[in-house]
């Protein structure tokens, strides 16, 4: 069984540390002693944007032997469609995960811009289909289509964007896209069109990620919700007649020691924002309720958020992003992910704070103790 | 200032009119792709303003081909041409961006409207007409109006968009540079209210242009720009022109240029002809030339400083 290890690509800036909340790799924050891409040299800018650093992440991740890496999506963030174009020619065999919306795109001029790139970057373009949380988020990008409807939408927008890829001419009248005679280039049409990682939970996700994806993307959970999640997709594909793989995004603290990684945590922990601490115990925001769902009990300590051996669920106080991760030593991390493994996972978007340097270590050290996997080829 | 751009080439690699009997084992892997990434290197390394990536059906992508432009140089700047309907306003700015983060804001968008309504219905537009241009207005205004403002809120026809706005950093580059054209009131009043550079044009009149938009929008300094083809003579020449072609020349399209009308000539020809534009308003030089590595080199290399020449001498005359 093969398994494709991927890693994240920031798009938000980055920590030193996870110890240390502020990012000041890129220009989030203030400048300052310190921060770097972009740094102050003798009092002026360097006139290193963040860019840099994200391509030493990517080149880091891709000697690591990781193949590829993930670029989120969110209004405060760079934008991944952006920054693939602009690192398409700086890695070679390491992938680009573009996180997109497609509903804010056109599917033809979307087919045109991934087959285009394709073409500079020899086929390394993988999308992960989100399709928003819906609320002021989904406002804010302009989109007012309805929870269910922009489900509808992602699948319709699938299914024109391969289409137009694919068949020549081509010709659609649908709800959401119509298309009369279009079609790519031949050079374009040529291109493999990307892999699919479909994310979403509920049900209408569920059912359009049946009809397009080629991976189901999950935030890491506890193994039962996993287990269920997944479940709920497979019923769903057979009725489609279709197989689903299965992704999990899935952080990770690995050390040599389970102590030493434990360490990392508690530092961290205890120099959490206590507002944020407070508003993270009472299930005041979505990500936390979810989290909160799968704790039981009063949360005192830092451990109490281990939900099992080495499943921690407080690593959105650490950084932004998804709460759970893998907290342990190198074998019990590389053991956990075995376990995912066995789950029907066969492909692990890991990250790790700082992204650059612990892309490296997990590479090194974690990923060739993982059993179930061909180990990533190196390019 | 005056800035020439050069429009990269684009579609698939013309004919060669090798014959029958040519054979190339090479597959093809020398595409249109491969020639504008050469290209963009040599209009950086030749000095010119920047290039234009078209909005080809039968190329390249240009929002690819710019993001690689920018990143591959550190001067040049680079002109994506597209439609609104590629993708919705807030997301052309969150591109944008991000490109101009990284790239010291030398992007701009080179938006088109309307066109051949088969055309775009093969890409998956069918807005056209009258509602091309006001749906272009609100794409430019709410483009604008997320990256320049937060709150942002914009209720149209076509967009929509509630409480939104970049934060910072994202707002911190500047908007890109916005290039429309097109001769209608319409489109006119479209340039009047968004454009930086209106492109004109050869035959079109630059006075009466210039006058047509300060009437619209008294005080706002939109440049003249045109789009135009040339080809630079120079000793040993075995394509371009006809021989006996000089001076301004509409057979472009026979060679396989997009824009038909142009100039034909040697550097010093040329750069009189860009001069006397110039001398009426025009500062922005679109060009069309092939083939596009050579003729980026010439134009650099020969027409930029003669034109500079041309514009040191008028500095001169007028103390």
């Amino acid at each position: 069984m093969s398994v494709d290890f991927y890693w994240r690509i920031g798009m938000h800036g980055d920590q030193r540390s996870l110890t240390e909340r502020a990012a000041t790799r890129g220009d989030w924050e203030p400048g300052g002693p310190g921060r770097i891409a972009p740094a102050l040299r003798g009092g002026a800018p360097d006139g290193y944007a963040y860019v840099e650093h994200m391509a030493d992440v990517a080149r880091s991740a891709e000697a690591a032997g990781f193949y590829g890496g993930l670029m989120p999506s969110f209004p405060f963030t760079d934008d991944p469609w952006a920054t693939a174009g602009l690192l398409a020619r700086e890695t070679r065999g390491f992938r680009f995960m573009i996180a997109f919306q497609p509903g804010f795109l056109n599917p033809v001029h979307a087919a045109r811009m991934a087959a285009s790139l394709q073409r500079a970057t020899g086929g390394r373009v993988v999308y992960n289909v989100i399709t928003g949380g819906g609320g002021p988020a989904q406002l804010w990008w302009g989109d007012e289509v309805a929870h269910d409807d922009r489900y509808a939408r992602t699948s319709e927008f699938l299914h024109v964007h391969k289409g137009v890829w694919k068949e020549r001419p081509y010709t659609f009248d649908g709800r959401f896209y119509r298309v009369r005679d279009g079609a790519l280039p031949e050079a374009l049409a040529a291109q493999d069109l990307p892999e699919i990682y479909f994310s979403g939970s509920s049900a209408a996700a569920i059912d359009a990620a049946g009809r397009h994806a080629d991976h189901y993307l999950s935030w890491m959970e506890p193994t039962a919700a996993l287990a269920r999640k997944f479940a709920s997709v497979r019923e769903h594909s057979a009725a489609l007649g279709r197989t689903p793989r299965f992704a999990v995004r899935v952080d990770v603290v690995a050390r040599r020691t389970e102590r030493a990684a434990w360490d990392v945590v508690r530092t961290g922990f205890e120099s959490a924002d206590p507002a944020a601490l407070a508003r993270w115990r009472t299930g005041d925001s979505v990500g936390a309720a979810r989290s909160l769902s799968f704790i039981d009990g009063p949360v005192s300590g830092y451990r109490d958020l281990e939900v099992e051996p080495n499943v921690w669920g407080g690593f959105s106080l650490l950084r932004g992003g998804p709460a759970f991760g893998l907290v342990g030593s190198y074998a019990q991390v590389a053991e956990r992910i075995d376990e995912l493994i066995a789950l029907g996972v066969d492909a692990f978007i890991l990250a790790g704070v700082p992204h650059l340097e612990e892309a490296r270590r997990v590479g090194a050290e974690v990923l060739p103790l993982v059993t179930g996997a061909r180990r990533p080829a190196l390019v | 200032m005056t800035e020439v751009i050069l429009r990269l080439p684009s579609g698939p690699a013309p004919e060669r009119g090798l014959g029958p009997a040519a054979t190339d084992m090479r597959g093809g892997l020398y595409g249109p792709l491969e020639e504008a990434f050469q290209t963009w290197r040599a209009a950086e390394i030749a000095g010119l303003a920047g290039v234009l990536a078209p909005d080809d059906p039968d190329g390249e992508e240009p929002w690819t081909v710019a993001a690689g432009a920018l990143r591959s140089g550190r001067h040049l700047r680079a002109v994506a041409e597209f439609a609104p309907s590629f993708a919705t306003p807030v997301y052309a700015a969150k591109m944008s961006a991000t490109l101009q983060r990284f790239t010291g804001g030398r992007l701009g968008w080179k938006v088109t409207v309307g066109g051949d309504p088969a055309e775009r219905a093969a890409q998956g537009d069918t807005v056209t007409g009258a509602d091309a241009l006001r749906r272009a207005d609100e794409f430019l205004t709410a483009a604008r109006g997320v990256w320049q403002e937060r709150p942002f809120t914009f209720e149209g026809d076509f967009y929509r968009v509630l409480e939104g706005g970049f934060g910072h950093p994202l707002s911190g580059g500047p908007f890109p540079t916005v290039y429309l054209s097109g001769r209608t009131p319409g489109e006119l009043d479209l340039s009047a209210a968004h454009a930086d550079v209106h492109l004109l044009r050869l035959g079109d009149d630059p006075e009466a242009v210039r006058a047509e938009l300060d009437r619209r929008a008294p005080g706002r300094a939109v440049r003249l720009g045109v789009e135009l083809s040339v080809s630079v003579r120079h000793v040993g020449q075995d394509d371009g022109p006809p021989e006996e072609v000089s001076g301004r020349w509409g057979g472009f399209a026979s060679l396989g240029h997009t824009v038909p009308e142009g100039f034909v000539g040697t550097p010093a020809e040329l750069a009189a002809e860009f001069d006397a534009l110039r001398r009426r308003g025009v500062t922005v030089f679109v060009v069309e030339a092939r083939p596009a590595l050579a003729e980026a080199y010439r134009l650099g290399e020969h027409l930029l400083p003669a034109l500079a020449d041309l514009e040191r001498e008028e500095t001169a005359d007028a103390r």
